[in-house]
């Protein structure tokens, strides 16, 4: 994005503000020559030489020709991105370091050519859209924990003759929690007192695959967790979502406050969350400041994530995050 | 091939991913085989073979019969075309050469191509080469392939960013139809620059007259109906029997040939540097313009006094012209014919060459010129007795003289009495030289064929004639023509009139369409097409920076700087417009039915007043609230609602102008009401 080294953001954030759905227009779209443009203008150069030099008007007609021909190409390059939107779907969870695969939908009311989709330092995922909607899925690395936002997805296009590089930087306003990476350690279980007195309430009979209801298929979620029944009936996309509870209630807490060490025990805590929640035992989260009640299933699992994500991020970040929720 | 190597580096890194499509390879197949066509004349046989052979290769990859060549071969067989092509560089001629060379480079670049990036170095080539025809190919036929072509090659490029095959040809059709507007405009507004540098021109074979005129040499141009130029006048058009069109002038003989002089031949050498050498006093007469035919010589034609200040053009000391460059493709230059005499005094030189007379030849003729000067002291006199020779004596005009010894001019002069007209020039100049008059011969062509349509003289190949020029005190050069005694028809009425098919002058060319002049109505479709032809090289091809300025004069009254570049910018602009408004970029805003805009302001108003209404709202229900809260004009609030209703959801009511008239008299009121101020549902106001 910075390119040449200038801070374009502050520029961008006024035109191209955050939505989580976009529609491209003259506002966004950026046109400069490609390196073949160029060369292009160069061959046009040499025509002309060529022209004016065996005084051939024929020659001269060629280069005209290419010259103007450059820029229908600038009138169709824009022509090809306009109009295009972009709607950011659900995104699915992820851990740190791995990638996620941000999911788009594009739609148009016309055919958009050779469109190429990147997050900064990935590779482009080139896309071609008819005027009904396609979803592509996007890939971007989540480096680390945190509240992640990947930064402007760059859609380009060289279409129609590759003269012309048409691009515009889109902020789908993404502010997702980046999971810790799970770290198998042992558990930094405590038990607190207050919890003494429900104890019981916490006995599960274990043993039993209790089937909790389906949900919506987020992109990305395992394709072992789709109802593959109910698709083929016809009612689209879902997931099982399975819980079964067993066992004592117990807490998980981080065992310092140390800042050091607290990167190395939210993994160890996200590793216990999945753990637990693969076991179907009932678990509690005691995180500085929040506490989150033992339960269990996965949308408890993926509440108990999110808090440990979150955990030292920038407060304003937070807030956005969790006024969209 | 180091030129598409370069071009490699300049389109960019490779991305391993990038598949060259089967219709992008199809596409560059067709563009192939499409260029190297009409090259085949320029190019050697062998690099004719490699291309023919990589076309082939290209083909069966295409088909699946045969694999990638391997690179070390491409490789190869590259350097080996190019130290080749280095070597016989220097007799094929520089253009030539680099013609052969972009051709190998193509032509194996295409079986090597890997990624998108050979594709496009390969139809930047393309471009090229297609521009390259055009050097000596300048029809309108010439440049409607080209422009085919040029849509091939763009279909090409374009299918490297089209995955959908489907309407891409109408596509690529469509984008260069949509370029040639604005193109059209550049080129009749670009400034016409003179030849920067001097290039290496085409070696092609040169038609048309020699600098070497011998006994037997006019003959085979008298057997070519093709043209040599042609010629319109501003004013009247000059009688045939005055339409000498000087070419070369020829002053060393050597009792066999005559060639032009040393010092001439020298000027013409060193022209680029020395320009013209004359400028001639006074206004011209009359002015015309020549359109020259590819001959690849430089000389030009003109009418004698003939002056031409094109740039490409220079004005040598014997009264001729010349050109910068040999005439690869068509030239066209005006030119300036002037009423006064040539070279009124004569250079010393100039007066020796052309008195010189071959040591030990013809001595009979020069026993002969003895006896007559002798009986006519007097110059003119003299000169007047030869011509009258000609007239007098039994001498006969033919194309197939008998042979002639090593005395040519005794032979013919004293015993034949057969000859063409480069026999009789060659006896008369003879003749005076050695009556001590400075003479020279001149050749060039006569006469002309005039189109009707469009009024313009066409000068054929078989209109090539020779004839003497004599110096003569206070006269300077003047014109003898010694054919004229003999086949005065010749000069007088044109050529045409004294020949006809059955004479030898088109003699083995059967197919040739001057054959059917008999035919009025196909001599009529000949003449058709020479007109287009015709104008296609006066518009077209000799659109230089005069023919602009006229044209400009013409289009835009004068022509002001200001009033120009305005005019430009304007048509360009609006050209831009065009196309982004066939390409649907272009949408004129929809205006919303009346009753919804008189609805709209009646909102306006009212949420100005207070009364804002609600996202989920109807208008019946909006304006029903609006007439609770505002007691004193419910009822025409209530009216509107029925209007507007009964205009917009029933098609009946009142009509939309009465509608907008009523919602104005509305507004006017409701602005004259009070703030409502009781609270209002917040929400944005937004039309129905």
């Amino acid at each position: 994005m910075s390119r040449f080294g200038i801070k374009l953001e502050p520029f961008l954030a006024k035109r191209l503000p955050p939505a989580r759905e976009q529609t491209l227009s003259h506002k966004g779209i950026f046109i400069l020559p490609s390196t073949f443009g160029l060369v292009w203008l160069l061959l046009v150069a040499l025509l002309f030489l060529l022209a004016t030099n065996y005084q051939n008007n024929l020659i001269l007609g060629i280069a005209l020709l290419m010259s103007s021909l450059f820029v229908t190409c600038i009138l169709y390059s824009y022509r090809n991105l306009e109009g295009l939107s972009l709607q950011r779907l659900t995104l699915p969870t992820v851990y740190a370091g791995s990638t996620l695969p941000v999911p788009v939908r594009l739609s148009a009311k016309r055919d958009v050519h050779q469109l190429s989709l990147e997050f900064a330092a990935m590779p482009p995922c080139s896309a071609a859209v008819t005027p009904g909607p396609t979803d592509v899925l996007i890939p971007v690395t989540a480096p680390k924990r945190g509240l992640f936002n990947p930064g402007r997805l760059k859609v380009q296009s060289s279409y129609p003759l590759g003269l012309m590089r048409t691009w515009t930087w889109v902020d789908l306003d993404i502010c997702h929690p980046v999971f810790a990476s799970p770290i198998e350690a042992p558990l930094p279980l405590v038990r607190l007192d207050e919890d003494k007195a429900q104890h019981d309430l916490g006995a599960w009979i274990p043993g039993v695959d209790e089937y909790q209801g389906l949900k919506s298929y987020i992109p990305g979620e395992s394709l072992k967790q789709v109802a593959w029944k109910q698709l083929a009936q016809g009612r689209g996309m879902l997931s099982k979502d399975f819980a079964e509870p067993q066992g004592a209630p117990r807490w998980l807490s981080l065992p310092s406050d140390s800042v050091s060490e607290r990167e190395h025990g939210l993994s160890v805590l996200s590793f216990w969350v999945d753990e637990l929640s693969a076991r179907q035992q009932i678990f509690g989260l005691s995180l500085p400041g929040l506490k989150i009640a033992p339960s269990l299933g996965e949308a408890h699992r993926i509440e108990c994530q999110i808090a440990i994500a979150c955990v030292g991020a920038p407060p304003e970040l937070i807030q956005r995050f969790s006024a969209r929720r | 091939m180091a030129l598409l190597q370069r071009l490699k580096c300049l389109v960019g890194p490779a991305i391993t991913d990038e598949i060259i499509s089967r219709q992008t390879l199809l596409w560059l197949l067709l563009v192939h085989l499409a260029l190297v066509v009409p090259l085949a004349e320029k190019t050697t046989p062998w690099a004719l073979g490699i291309s023919a052979i990589c076309l082939v290769w290209r083909a069966g990859i295409f088909f699946g019969k045969v694999a990638r060549p391997p690179r070390l071969l491409v490789t190869a067989l590259g350097l080996a075309s190019a130290i080749t092509l280095m070597l016989v560089g220097r007799e094929m001629g520089v253009l030539n050469a680099l013609i052969n060379l972009l051709i190998l480079g193509y032509s194996l670049k295409t079986i090597e191509m890997l990624g998108k990036r050979d594709v496009r170095a390969v139809i930047l080539a393309g471009y090229f080469l297609l521009s390259l025809n055009l050097l000596d190919n300048q029809g309108i036929g010439a440049m409607a392939y080209a422009i085919g072509v040029f849509g091939l090659n763009t279909l090409a490029l374009l299918s490297l960013y089209r995955q959908k095959a489907a309407g891409s040809a109408m596509f690529a059709i469509k984008l260069v139809a949509q370029s040639l507007p604005l193109a059209l405009l550049l080129f009749l507004v670009l400034p016409r620059l003179p030849p920067l540098w001097v290039v290496p021109h085409l070696k092609s074979s040169t038609t048309g007259l020699s600098d070497e005129v011998g006994f037997g040499d006019v003959e085979k141009l008298t057997r070519s109906d093709a043209l040599a130029f042609r010629a319109r006048f501003d004013g009247a058009v000059p009688a045939n029997a005055n339409l000498y069109w000087r070419a070369l002038v020829l002053e060393d003989y050597d009792g066999a040939i005559w060639r032009q002089s040393e010092f001439i031949r020298e000027y013409e050498k060193q022209a680029f540097s020395l320009g013209s050498s004359r400028r001639p006093s006074g206004e011209p007469t009359d002015s015309y313009e020549v359109i020259a035919e590819p001959s690849g010589q430089r000389w030009l034609f003109g009418l004698d006094v003939a002056y031409s200040d094109a740039k490409s053009v220079v004005n040598l000391p014997d009264q001729r012209l010349l050109a910068l460059r040999p005439l690869d493709g068509r030239m066209q230059y005006r030119l300036g014919r002037y009423d006064a005499p040539m070279d009124l005094n004569l250079p010393a030189l100039s007066r020796r060459v052309n008195l010189t007379l071959p040591e030990d030849s013809n001595p009979r003729t020069l026993a002969l010129a003895k006896e007559l000067k002798q009986q006519n002291p007097g110059a003119e006199a003299y000169l007047g007795a030869l011509m009258a020779r000609f007239n007098q004596d039994a001498y006969f005009y033919t194309l197939t003289p008998p042979p002639v010894g090593r005395h040519q001019i005794d032979d013919f002069l004293l015993d034949n009495k057969r000859g063409f007209c480069v026999h009789y020039a060659s006896a008369l100049t003879f003749m005076a030289r050695a009556g001590g008059i400075p003479a020279r011969m001149v050749t060039g062509y006569q006469g002309g064929e005039y189109n009707r349509d469009a009024g313009y003289l066409s000068v054929y190949q078989y209109m090539a004639h020779a004839w003497t020029e004599v110096w003569l005190e206070g006269k300077g050069w003047v014109r003898l023509d010694p054919t004229a005694q003999i086949a005065p028809s010749r000069i007088l009425d044109g050529f045409d009139a004294t020949f006809d098919a059955s004479e030898a002058y088109l003699d083995g060319n059967y197919l040739s369409a001057h054959r059917l002049k008999g035919i009025p109505w196909l001599n009529e479709l000949r003449m058709r097409l020479a007109s287009i032809d015709y104008y296609w090289s006066l518009w077209v091809l000799g659109f230089d920076d005069n023919r602009q300025e006229q044209l400009l004069k013409r289009l835009l009254g004068s022509v002001g700087d200001t009033r120009f570049i305005v005019t430009v910018l304007i048509a360009g602009f609006a050209l831009l417009l065009l196309i982004a408004w066939q390409a649907g970029l272009l949408k004129l805003p929809t205006p919303l039915p009346l009753p919804i805009r008189a609805f709209n302001r009646v909102e306006k108003a009212l949420g100005k007043r207070g009364i804002a209404r609600a996202i989920s709202e109807g208008p019946r229900d909006y304006l029903s609230r609006a007439a609770r809260s505002l007691p004193a004009i419910s009822a025409m609030l209530l009216d509107f609602a029925d209007a507007f209703e009964a205009a917009r959801y029933r098609g009946a009511g009142p009509e939309p102008a009465d509608l907008m008239r009523q919602s104005r008299r509305l507004v006017r009121i409701i602005g004259n009401q009070a703030k409502v101020t009781e609270p209002e549902p917040t929400a944005s106001a937004s039309h129905g």
